[in-house]
């Protein structure tokens, strides 16, 4: 039977009974049904029923239980009331990290994003960003090639830095830590790979000046904030989860086999006259043949079964968490050996975690972490594919479509297949029945016995004392420590590649990066009168780092035999030699206020002073208001109340600044040595800038949280524009000033805008099924304002090519190319446009009597009068943007019973991107190509892409002179991440005294939609550059991953 | 309660002081591998490392440590080109680069420039503190040390960025006169000064020079290396011949070349003269005392021209690339030039070509010194100032001429009959005689007369377009007051 309660004063009342049942339908007993504002009110029995007396002006009714969400229902003139409670959302009770302290999600007015860690952990990733992709607005993500942990780009809406980083502040458990590469070898090695993401509790993304100013001088790239996992009270919770996948390549062009090869080649120097391809005892002869392997089969290599595989990768992780009322721990070790596409491209982390935190008394907790983690980055045969390894010559993705199919890696009698030291090109490939050379280097002895290899050894450590004397104020003291040992060891044989001609060579490198962190805060929590909520922080900081470096780099082996650095060297040379140091004092604080949860406002500031800059301090801002307008009384009056449950808008507006990468030293001007006959000199070799000042970051976020259907569906849109001024830009000087450098001077100006919009719900839910989906877009513009007098451009190569251009009125980093005009049916010529838009017809070779450059009628080609060529810099156009307009991601998990599928598809819209590895799979030197070659225009009339091919040409192809023939739109969808899992039902469990096990099956990259041509258009061959993003030159592919897993817990 | 507020703020207050108030000094640090401009000037040492860094400057691959000289030869008609690379001055040779021209018009300018403001920080450096730390003497030694070495780059740039002086007296556009330091930005534009003005500035900066230079140093490398009082007066004697004041040159010259007859040498200051053998001018150890100024190099990365900048490298076929091999119907076709003299030893035909394959022969890694004067120049410098102001054979004149022609040949007695032929016969002997030294272009500019045609390389008059070389495209866009050639 129901229990009446009687309020104060009864009068004449109106009864009003339901029934209250969860989600699933399942009568909830112990439910609490209260008149709202009012102390009347009633539980549920155990059949889920209530009857209740109503006061007189009663309104609504107010449903509550224990974890599960409450929800208030109109009363009007109903007198049966159902309610349905469904569990408590968890993301809107959750805190997110907001830097030096938390806040629950819903109070939020800045635009913080939050990923939970278990969306990334048991992936084939190697440091956390790789699996970020989709998953936030505003988060922009491109993981740069196949090779193992090289730091992807990661954007926060849009690019905002030109000459420093873009890459964000990372901040693990309150302390920021090392980001980047810092391997210097041809493995890479970022620094945030010894973050093991199975110990990630959260990544929340922090985006708005509002949110990110408490980070001052370093925010305006925006800051993600780690937690790391933390223990519980509690019985002792063990749990397992370990995984095995395979990776393999996809997207290697399709390039001719042995016989299409010769035979292309022969024909394409028989179009040459200028080259000798019938005369073999004549000079520069040139015939192509095929030949035979030991056992008389044609030799027909390719070249991507040598240098690619299928990399077997496993990763085990065991973590035990605890703890009683006042003590809780969370211990982990990690062990992951990854194998790359690559042959020796390896990844191997040994990691463990102890984080611990103890309530002393009633005032004191202290805690802490330790955190070590030991990373092997291997690689054998260098990539090509990091920043400025383009053109290297040793480069495994270009090796792999230029070097000929009719040679194979070892001659008949099983030695390596290399020329050395005869009338030839000694130290490249052997040309077997080529008579010239076909190649450059063969890959296999590199890939025998090269080493590159970078090992890191990072403790990442925590120590906090906290004091809570009266119960709204808390003091806190943490100091961190970040100490990240680099190893970095390579040795070149003198058998054959680039350590041949220096008969070997041998480098270690020892890099020490120590970093110290020291925070104090006091906080201020109290809610007055019930209403007024303050909370109140202030602080300081100091953080200072060093970096020392030396080592050695020893030539030219007294013994081939041996091949480590400590073995006989003629030569030795000091190596790796580096010195700099930095300090940050800081003081900050903050301010939060709301007013009954419907007003809110919130205001940062930070003082910050840093040692490389000149104004030692400067002081930055943000703040932000909400307004949460369900909470208003008219609005939960109204019908709309029932449907719309949150609609907040929020604005927030702050200026904070960028350091990321500044030098040490640039506000001095120096004097280096140097020798003068043997004497010492101390020459002026650099030219500081007293006043060299931080960039700066104004930012203005607009937004609108919406909640329909009791946060069944959520809806968030924001409007934000990033104004950045003060970008530091090296300012040449005229050369008659005598000035030896470019100085670093503020001067720059550029803006990003855009907006971002999320969309999330749970379209069906039922007792066996249910699906949740998640679609996020955000749009991005960017433009350069201005740049410095004297500097109308920014050009940035890509190793020995440029196609990179920033300017004016573009966006950063846009493609400038001469414009292709397809090719001329009549004569097979590659056909350019002019700066005019004007056909100038191109041929290579050029007959007695006829121009090199030609109008579609044969006439020679002048401009002024005066006979000229194309060129990139006279006739290149701003031909498109390199950042993506619109990307963002589409989730959705769909749930049966015990089984879960969750599909995770990513995109990128609205760029380009320079295929510049389609220009080497259509050169006309010895160079391997691409089939469609076999399609090239042969006679008069023919229709085709492709120029009549002609020995030697390495312009027609776009090589000599950048052309939009290799430029494509780079718009795509990826079905990133597909994964199926069963988790095993309680009762067989138990049996096996397992508290929890689930088994389950993921792909990664296993489907591109796109019209690009090259492997993967997420894709950059200048690693996290800002001003040349979008280039695809000799890189190596991604990888498709197909993983098993299992997770078990104790 | 008010106890424990108090113990907090202690507790918060003490937290603060401790952790603000220690480690401001890391605030400024203080760079450990370089020196900064605040220290530069503290103490002798790195006064005199200073001092180096000057000559070190003047001493780069782009300019007098050897594209200097050599762009004054092939400019001629002494040289044909061989290789055809843009790189090692094919369109230098061919007259016609243009303002884009990396190597020689872009690079020299660059590189000149940069020289010029190592001199001036210097200067701007010592009067502010280097000469309290140094003392007065010595600090005049090193502010003439600067001050020549700006002369002399001034003198050779304008022989390649500005018209002669002979052409409207000085009066033409001559180039930016940076006479200041520059560390920071802002001071890009400067337009340029007359020709005069800069011969006025150059002769101001030598004439200060002489008066507080050294007599000489030391040891013999160092009288080579380093500019002491003789070598502030050679280079007087060089100006005054570029302005054609030819009584200046006579007065210049005479104070280290006094003698009326051979043998000559100079009597104070450092002994320069002739020496027996001409080639132990361009062997090992490089240091006689006819060399006035030579810039030494050694096998030490950083410390000789560096790839593709070295004399030996251009005119050296056998030891170096032969870049540019001597033109049968340049001056080795003379038949006046005997085949015993010594001179023609330099010479020598390789793959069935001539070329100055024996002057700079120390092959790789090249550690020839770079001549920038030398006391023959000056003897010839004298005897044509003399010929040109006297009216028939002037006695000193020939004897200086023949003393030139007879260490090398000493069977030949050279007897032109008129002024004339005596002044033809002293150019012809600067031909001979600094054949691959880089005064070639000096010559033909200071007379305005026509750069002859050689090889497929057209011939240009003063009236000409390309007489002489644009102005680098750098400074072009960079510096708003500068105007093209």
């Amino acid at each position: 039977m129901g229990v009446m309660l009687f309020a104060g004063h009864a009068m004449a009342q109106r009864t009003v009974s339901g029934t209250v049942t969860d989600e699933n339908g399942k009568p909830l007993p112990n439910v609490s049904v209260v008149v709202r504002g009012t102390t009347t009110g009633t539980i549920t029995n155990e059949d889920g029923k209530y009857s209740l007396a109503l006061p007189a002006n009663a309104k609504a009714l107010v449903f509550s239980s224990i974890n599960k969400s409450p929800i208030e229902r109109q009363i009007g003139i109903a007198s049966l009331i159902d309610a349905s409670l469904k569990d408590e959302d968890k993301s809107l009770q959750e805190v997110v990290v907001t830097g030096y302290g938390t806040q629950k999600k819903k109070d939020l007015t800045g635009n913080i994003a939050s990923v939970k860690g278990a969306a990334i952990a048991n992936t084939p990733i190697q440091s956390f960003e790789q699996a970020l992709a989709g998953r936030a607005t505003g988060v922009q993500i491109t993981v740069p090639s196949g090779v193992l942990n090289a730091p992807p780009v990661f954007r926060i809406r849009g690019t905002n830095s030109i000459s420093l980083s873009s890459q964000p502040l990372i901040i693990v458990d309150g302390v920021p830590v090392a980001s980047g590469d810092f391997s210097a070898t041809s493995a890479a090695g970022n620094a945030l790979a010894s973050i093991n993401p199975n110990d990630i509790e959260t990544i929340d993304i922090a985006k708005d000046a509002a949110a990110t100013a408490i980070y001052g001088s370093r925010a305006a790239n925006g800051v993600v904030f780690i937690t790391t996992k933390r223990g519980k009270s509690g019985k002792a919770r063990v749990s397992y989860n370990g995984s095995v996948s395979w990776t393999s390549v996809y997207g290697v062009p399709e390039v001719l086999n042995a016989q299409q090869y010769t035979d292309f080649k022969n024909m394409a120097a028989a179009n040459n006259p200028n080259v000798n391809s019938t005369n073999p005892a004549g000079t520069g002869y040139t015939k192509f043949a095929t030949a035979t392997d030991a056992n008389g089969n044609l030799i027909d290599t390719r070249w991507a079964d040598i240098v690619y595989r299928q990399g077997l990768s496993h990763d085990h992780n065991l973590n035990v968490s605890g703890g009683n009322d006042n003590t809780s721990y969370y211990f982990s070790v990690g062990y992951s050996d990854q194998e790359g596409i690559q042959k020796k491209n390896d990844f191997t982390r040994k990691n463990i975690l102890f984080n611990v935190d103890s309530r002393i008394n009633k005032v004191l907790t202290i805690g802490g972490k330790i955190s070590y983690s030991n990373e092997l980055n291997l690689q054998s045969l260098g990539s090509g594919s990091l920043s400025g390894e383009a053109f290297s010559t040793n480069g495994a993705g270009r090796t792999v479509f230029n070097t000929a199919p009719n040679v194979g890696p070892y001659k008949n009698d099983g030695t390596y297949n290399v020329e050395n030291g005869t009338s030839f090109n000694s130290n490249t490939i052997g040309r077997m029945n080529n008579s010239v050379t076909v190649g450059f280097y063969n890959p296999v002895p590199q890939l025998d016995l090269n080493r590159s290899n970078s090992e890191s050894n990072h403790i990442q450590s925590f120590t906090y004392l906290q004091l809570k004397p009266i119960s709204w104020l808390t003091l806190k003291s943490l100091y961190a420590i970040d100490y990240l040992f680099v190893d970095n060891e390579v040795f070149q044989t003198p058998v054959h590649g680039d350590g041949a001609t220096l008969n070997g060579n041998a480098s270690s490198t020892l890099g020490k990066n120590k970093r110290w962190t020291w925070a104090n805060t006091a906080q201020f929590d109290y809610i007055f009168n019930s209403a007024h909520t303050v909370s109140a922080l202030v602080g300081n900081e100091q953080d200072r780092r060093t970096g020392l470096g030396f080592g050695l780099n020893r030539q030219n082996l007294s013994d081939p035999a041996f091949n480590v650095l400590q073995a006989g060297f003629v030569t030795p040379n000091t190596a790796g030699l580096g010195f700099g140091e930095n300090y940050l004092l800081s003081s900050f604080g903050r301010i939060n206020y709301d007013f009954k949860k419907k007003y809110y406002f919130s205001g940062n500031v930070r003082n910050d002073q840093y040692s490389a800059f000149a104004d030692k301090a400067s002081t930055f801002w943000g703040a932000s208001a909400g307004w949460e307008i369900a909470k208003e009384s008219f609005w939960e009056n109204s019908g709309l109340g029932n449907v719309i449950n949150q609609f907040k808008l929020r604005g927030s507006y702050g200026k904070v600044g960028n350091t990321a990468g500044i030098g040490d030293y640039g506000i001095y001007s120096t004097y280096g040595s140097g020798l003068y006959g043997g004497l010492p000199t101390l020459l002026f070799n650099f030219a500081g800038n007293p006043n060299l000042q931080w960039e700066t970051s104004s930012k203005i976020d607009v937004g609108v949280n919406l909640g329909l259907f009791e946060d069944r569906l959520r809806i968030e849109a924001t409007r934000y524009y990033n104004d950045i001024k003060d970008l530091i830009l090296n300012v040449p000087q005229s050369p008659s000033a005598g000035v030896p450098n470019n100085i670093p001077s503020n001067v720059g100006s550029m803006y990003n805008k855009g907006w971002e919009f999320s969309i999330a719900g749970t379209p069906i839910q039922s007792k066996d099924f249910s699906w949740n989906s998640t679609l996020n877009i955000t749009t991005n513009k960017n433009e350069v304002t201005a740049l410095a007098p004297g500097l109308t451009e920014i050009l940035t190569a890509t190793s020995l090519e440029t196609v990179s251009r920033s300017a004016i009125g573009f966006p950063l980093g846009s493609l400038f190319l001469v414009r292709n005009g397809g090719v001329d049916p009549a004569t097979g010529r590659r056909i350019v446009l002019n700066k005019a838009g004007q056909p100038v017809l191109y041929q290579f070779v050029v007959p007695a009597g006829q121009f090199q450059w030609t109008n579609p009628d044969g006439t020679q080609y002048k401009e002024n009068g005066v006979a000229v060529g194309i060129t990139q810099a006279k006739d290149g156009v701003m031909f498109g943007n390199t950042n993506p307009k619109i990307y963002g991601g589409f989730d959705n998990t769909f749930r049966y019973k015990n089984f879960d599928l969750n599909v995770l598809l990513t995109y990128q819209f609205g760029y380009f991107i320079y295929y510049g590895s389609n220009a080497g799979l259509h050169d006309m030197r010895f160079w391997n190509n691409h089939v469609d070659v076999l399609t090239a225009w042969s006679k008069p009339g023919d229709v085709s892409t492709v120029p009549r091919p002609v020995y030697g040409d390495n312009v027609s192809n776009g090589s000599g002179l950048p052309m939009s023939y290799n430029a494509f739109k780079g718009d795509f969808v990826k079905l990133k991440n597909v994964t199926l899992s069963y988790t095993f039902a309680q009762s067989l469990l138990n049996k096996a005294k397992i508290s929890s096990a689930r088994l389950f099956v993921s792909g990664q990259n296993l489907a591109i939609f796109t019209k690009y041509p090259g492997p993967d258009p997420e894709v950059s061959s200048n690693g996290t550059s800002n001003t040349a993003q979008g280039v695809d030159r000799n890189t190596i592919a991604n990888g498709r991953t197909i993983l098993f897993g299992l997770n078990i817990g104790f | 309660m008010k106890k424990q507020i108090k113990y907090i703020i202690c507790l918060g207050l003490g937290v603060g002081m401790i952790s603000s108030s220690c480690n401001k000094e890391l605030l400024s640090p203080v760079p450990q591998t370089s020196v900064s401009d605040a220290t530069s000037f503290d103490t002798p040492a790195r006064v005199a490392n200073q001092v180096n860094s000057m000559y070190q400057a003047f001493k780069s691959g782009n300019f007098y440590g050897g594209r200097a000289q050599i762009a004054g030869d092939i400019i001629g008609e002494e040289f044909l080109n061989e290789t055809t690379n843009l790189v090692t001055g094919a369109d230098v040779w061919n007259l016609n680069p243009t303002g884009t021209s990396t190597n020689f018009v872009k690079n020299m300018w660059a590189q000149a420039y940069y020289a010029i403001n190592i001199c001036n920080l210097f200067i701007d450096g010592m009067a502010a503190k280097g000469s309290s730390v140094v003392g007065a003497t010595l600090a005049n030694n090193y502010n003439g040390e600067a001050r020549l070495i700006r002369a002399t780059i001034y003198l050779k740039l304008l022989q390649h960025y500005a018209r002669p002086y002979a052409d409207g007296n000085g009066s033409k556009p001559g180039l930016p006169l940076r006479l200041t330091g520059i560390k920071e930005s802002g001071a890009s534009a400067l337009a340029r000064s007359t020709v005069a003005e800069v011969y006025t500035q150059i002769l101001s900066d030598l004439n200060f020079a002489e008066t507080n230079l050294p007599l000489n140093y030391a040891s013999a490398i160092l009288n080579t290396t380093r500019a002491h009082r003789n070598t502030a007066i050679a280079l007087k004697s060089r100006v005054y011949l570029a302005m054609q004041n030819y009584p200046a040159a006579i007065t210049e010259a005479t104070k280290i070349v006094p003698q009326a007859t051979a043998p000559f040498s100079a009597t104070t200051g450092v002994a320069h003269a002739l020496q027996a053998n001409v080639v132990n001018v361009f062997r090992a150890p490089y240091t006689t005392t006819e060399s006035i100024l030579s810039m030494p190099m050694t096998a030490t990365a950083g410390d000789n021209p560096g790839t593709q900048n070295q004399l030996g490298f251009y005119f050296a076929k056998s030891t170096g690339n032969g870049e540019f091999s001597l033109n049968p119907s340049g001056i080795i076709g003379n038949a006046g030039w005997l085949v015993t003299d010594a001179r023609r030893g330099f010479n020598a035909v390789v793959s069935a070509k001539p070329y100055l394959n024996l002057k700079y022969n120390g092959g790789t890694p090249f550690t020839d010194y770079a001549p920038v004067i030398r006391y023959a120049e000056v003897m010839l410098t004298l005897a044509e100032a003399l010929a040109r102001t006297n009216a028939g054979v002037n006695a000193k004149a020939l004897a200086l001429l023949n003393a030139v022609r007879q260490r090398s040949d000493a069977l030949t007695i050279l007897a032109p009959a008129t002024q004339t032929d005596l002044i033809n016969a002293i150019l012809l002997e600067r031909r001979i005689e600094l054949l691959g030294e880089g005064m070639r272009n000096f010559d033909l500019m200071r007379l305005l007369q026509t750069i002859p045609a050689k090889g497929t390389a057209p011939a240009k008059g003063p009236a000409d377009a390309g007489y002489i070389w644009p102005i680098s495209a750098d400074e072009m866009s960079l510096n708003p007051l500068m105007t093209d050639n």
